[in-house]
């Protein structure tokens, strides 16, 4: 009985999750202050930290937390917070395209939520818990690689930084 | 309907949206968002991948999209704050020097 | 020894190298010591190499300097061959050659490209050296080519005239043209043989079973190589234009040595040619016609280096016949002797020019006789040896010729012989006249140009007797004797030995036929020449022209040619299709680039907005298949 009931509160919990984040994803678009854009996006992947809480990968959900939600949207709320934002975008916030990319991006959602759709029935979902043991032995021995790679790409990125400033203070130097 | 198949489709609908926000919002801002929240949905999408297959190297994959995502941020916001103050906007659709 | 002979051959290159890079700066002196010393070295050594070949009895000596293309046991070996025949050749290459190059010190004297025209001649010299004593048909072609080329350059030397300049090109254009018949002659040789060293092919045809292919089809392949070279119809046109020259390049390459090389190549050859029957009638045939047509034609030119040129086609032409009927060593024997009475005619033509302050036209000349003796004499006795009086040395040739025309196993006949001899009468005629127009009768020269007359200086007037000597003597030197082992003369039927005497004595009678109908056209009142060309006007007039032979290919190959190039290659190929497709495709590029440049209007929501929809037709494409 109560193991039912968990199973249903699972659900319900992961649709009200995914509904969240879907509100989220549609009010970016039509919201006209940048700030509450920042604010939804933050709804949006709080939700989605949910659903991978749901899943099991709770390491991942915190990291979606902590990365996306703090790290990430902090900076880009300070920037909102920084500029000025009532510009011409602020007052035409949608450009031209907006039926045509609504016609487009739907054909995209339809075409590949078909194929989902009617490809993956037969697969059963996983039972055992994803445990982060697991995840750091293979992460550490099979894919250190691409770990070392993603490393080279962080101090690119450090660089390229650094050199965007420098260009920002030579043109009002 | 099973509940991964609904969560993939729920990351392609995030995906979409998020590719119709980049197109039809001029804000710069708005769109690096509408960015991330791709990138997001194409996270929930490898997590329900590493889930349905029960593998981790989806969940090794979106482990590094999170320091790309942070790696993207560092260098765009920089970008963004040098474009403002060249011309003034955040219109995207005021930066047009790349037209052939 | 092998070193004198590769010595025969380099030393006139170091000569060409050393007048040719530095001659300008080390004045006239020491160019005409370096230009005369080296050929008149390598005659000595060719009179060394001769007499050592003699003693060993006429075996050949070979020099390999070098092996080209060496692949798996086969290669193409650069050697130098000489045997009695090569030796012949080269005594009167470098002999005529040293001779002409003292000429030149006096001749050439006052032109402001001295050391250059001695680089030339000895770039000359090495190359128809090259070419004589070559073992191998690819040599000999190397030298064929080379001694073109140095024809080429001598015959424009003057290039700032276009006419000479002209006259150089078509030289060289109408020699190609021949050459192509060498090379596919070289293919097909070496096809069928498996080598291109000449004394191996005559032997490999002498052993047979015959090779796989028809020693006719080589035998013509290379015969029109030959005809190029030697001037035989139908590519004579450009001997005639040589002229434009300096004279002694007309006597030493025009005349006397690098026109003779296409008698010299099927002479080499003839293992091939004996057993070539169509060949050698081919051979025959063209060899009698270009003698007579061109004896007709000399007598009605003006130019008197024309009609010593005309002259040298005509004897050619002789010498063929000679080859056709499979005398070969009569042929070289030919020759020698034209080499030595064509060489003093054109000098003395060139000293009698020289004399006159450039004037070449025998219409203004006469009575030099006394003025310039030396040349006189020399140029007489020369004539009277090219038209056959005995004994002086073109008798002698010339009447072997005639008999072998008669008499030969090998493609004689009466008729052939009859041409033969009605060439002769005409030769002599036309000698005569040129004898009497240039030196005899009365002075047509303006007196301005009549003041001015002289005899050349004494190494040029040397020379000329040197030469006027050996005319007269060359003939007692029984070079078809001494070639004999390696040339055997055709067998002569056993019934026609008893005309042996009788067409001799009509030989003699021919020459002086000849001398007499001149004396009587020309010597007593030369408008009797003139009353008798008007009366036969058409027939003048053809000869005058060369029986248009220049006209008939400008009409019938050179406007064909032009308008197919201008036509089809130029107007419709290259600018229609090759420059339009090319301007097509600029357009195509530029009009599309013009289209899709709409595309990049710069607009970012447009870019991302055209990246979505591709992709979501590319993605309703692919999954709608599947």
């Amino acid at each position: 009985m109560i193991e039912a009931t968990l199973q249903y509160a699972d659900t319900a919990l992961l649709v009200l999750f995914g509904v969240f984040a879907l509100a989220g994803a549609v009010a970016m678009l039509v919201l006209r202050h940048p700030m509450r854009v920042a604010m939804a996006l933050i709804g949006t992947m709080i939700s989605l930290g949910g659903i991978y809480g749901l899943l099991g990968v709770h390491f991942i959900a915190a990291f979606q937390v902590l990365i996306y939600v703090s790290a990430v949207m902090v900076f880009i709320v300070y920037v909102i917070m920084l500029l000025d934002v009532r510009d011409l975008s602020f007052t035409h916030r949608f450009t031209r395209l907006v039926v045509p990319a609504a016609a487009a991006g739907l054909l995209f959602f339809v075409v590949l939520g078909h194929a989902v759709w009617r490809d993956t029935g037969g697969v059963q979902p996983a039972t055992a818990l994803f445990g982060i043991g697991q995840f750091a032995v293979d992460f550490l021995s099979r894919y250190w690689l691409q770990f070392e790679v993603t490393s080279v790409l962080l101090v690119a990125a450090v660089v390229a930084a650094i050199v965007v400033v420098r260009l920002d203070d030579k043109d009002h130097g | 309907m099973d509940k991964l198949s609904a969560l993939l489709v729920l990351a392609l609908a995030l995906f979409a949206l998020g590719f119709v926000g980049v197109i039809i919002r001029r804000n710069v801002l708005v769109m690096l968002m509408c960015m991330e929240l791709m990138l997001n949905a194409a996270n929930l999408a490898l997590v329900t991948l590493a889930r349905q297959t029960d593998t981790t190297a989806g969940a090794v994959l979106v482990f590094l999209a999170f320091v790309v995502a942070a790696a993207e941020i560092a260098i765009a916001i920089p970008l963004v704050l040098l474009l403002v103050r060249r011309r003034r906007t955040l219109d995207a659709g005021a930066y047009a020097e790349l037209k052939g | 020894m092998a070193l004198a002979l590769t010595a025969i051959v380099l030393l006139p290159l170091f000569g060409f190298l050393v007048n040719g890079l530095a001659g300008n700066r080390l004045g006239h002196r020491f160019v005409s010591v370096v230009g005369c010393s080296l050929p008149i070295a390598t005659f000595a050594l060719a009179i060394l190499l001769f007499a050592e070949l003699s003693v060993r009895g006429g075996a050949p000596q070979v020099a390999t300097l070098y092996t080209w293309a060496a692949i798996a046991g086969s290669g193409f070996d650069v050697a130098l061959y000489l045997d009695p025949l090569s030796a012949v050749m080269t005594l009167v290459v470098t002999g005529v050659g040293s001779l002409i190059h003292v000429y030149s010190i006096g001749y050439m004297k006052e032109d402001k490209s001295y050391a250059r025209y001695f680089a030339y001649l000895n770039l000359f010299l090495f190359l128809m050296l090259l070419l004589v004593l070559a073992r191998s048909l690819l040599v000999l072609f190397v030298g064929w080519e080379g001694v073109g080329l140095a024809s080429y350059l001598l015959i424009g030397f003057w290039f700032d005239d276009p006419d000479k300049a002209r006259a150089g090109k078509k030289a060289f254009v109408t020699n190609r043209i021949g050459d192509a018949g060498f090379l596919l002659g070289m293919f097909a040789l070496y096809f069928a043989v498996g080598t291109l060293d000449m004394d191996r092919i005559n032997a490999a045809f002498a052993a047979g079973p015959p090779p796989a292919v028809p020693a006719s089809l080589i035998g013509i392949l290379l015969f029109i190589g030959a005809t190029g070279k030697s001037a035989q119809i139908p590519l004579h046109v450009w001997l005639p234009d040589a002229m434009a020259g300096p004279t002694p390049v007309s006597a030493l390459i025009h005349a006397a040595t690098m026109v003779t090389a296409g008698v010299y190549l099927v002479a080499r050859m003839s293992g091939v040619y004996m057993h070539a029957e169509t060949a050698s009638q081919v051979i025959t045939v063209v060899g009698a016609a270009t003698a007579f047509f061109a004896a007709t034609v000399a007598i009605a030119q003006h130019d008197i280096k024309r009609v010593l040129a005309y002259s040298t086609i005509s004897q050619l032409g002789f010498m063929f016949v000679a080859l056709g009927v499979g005398a070969y060593g009569v042929a070289i024997f030919h020759v020698m002797t034209h080499a030595f009475f064509k060489a003093c005619l054109f000098l003395g033509a060139g000293s009698v020019i020289h004399a006159l302050g450039g004037e070449q036209d025998v219409r203004k000349m006469g009575g030099l006789a006394r003025r310039i003796p030396v040349t006189f004499v020399t140029f007489a006795v020369a004539t009277a040896a090219i038209a056959g009086i005995p004994p002086l040395a073109g008798f002698f040739s010339k009447d072997e010729i005639l008999w072998y025309a008669f008499a030969s196993d090998h493609g004689g006949s009466v008729l052939l012989w009859a041409v033969g001899a009605a060439t002769a009468l005409l030769t002599a005629f036309y000698m005569f006249r040129l004898l009497w127009l240039t030196f005899l009768g009365r002075s047509r020269m303006t007196p301005e140009v009549e003041h001015h007359v002289h005899e050349s200086a004494t190494s040029m007037t040397g020379v000329l007797v040197v030469l006027a000597v050996a005319s007269a003597a060359g003939g007692f030197v029984a070079v078809p004797h001494y070639l004999e082992p390696l040339l055997p003369l055709p067998p002569v039927a056993e019934h026609l030995q008893q005309f042996e005497a009788p067409l001799l004595w009509l030989s003699v009678v021919i020459a002086f036929a000849g001398l007499a109908l001149a004396a009587w056209f020309f010597g007593g009142d030369a408008r009797r020449a003139e009353r008798f060309g008007a009366r036969i006007a058409a027939l003048s007039r053809v000869l005058a022209n060369k029986y248009y032979v220049d006209e008939f290919y400008e009409r019938v190959l050179g406007r064909p040619l032009t308008w197919i190039s201008d036509a089809v290659f130029l107007r419709l190929s290259d600018r229609v299709l090759l420059d339009g497709s090319l301007d097509g495709m600029v357009r195509l590029a530029r009009r599309t680039a013009a289209a899709f440049c709409v595309v990049q209007s710069g607009n970012l929501h447009r870019y991302l907005f055209l990246v979505l929809a591709g992709s979501a037709m590319l993605l309703t494409w692919s999954l709608g298949r599947g």
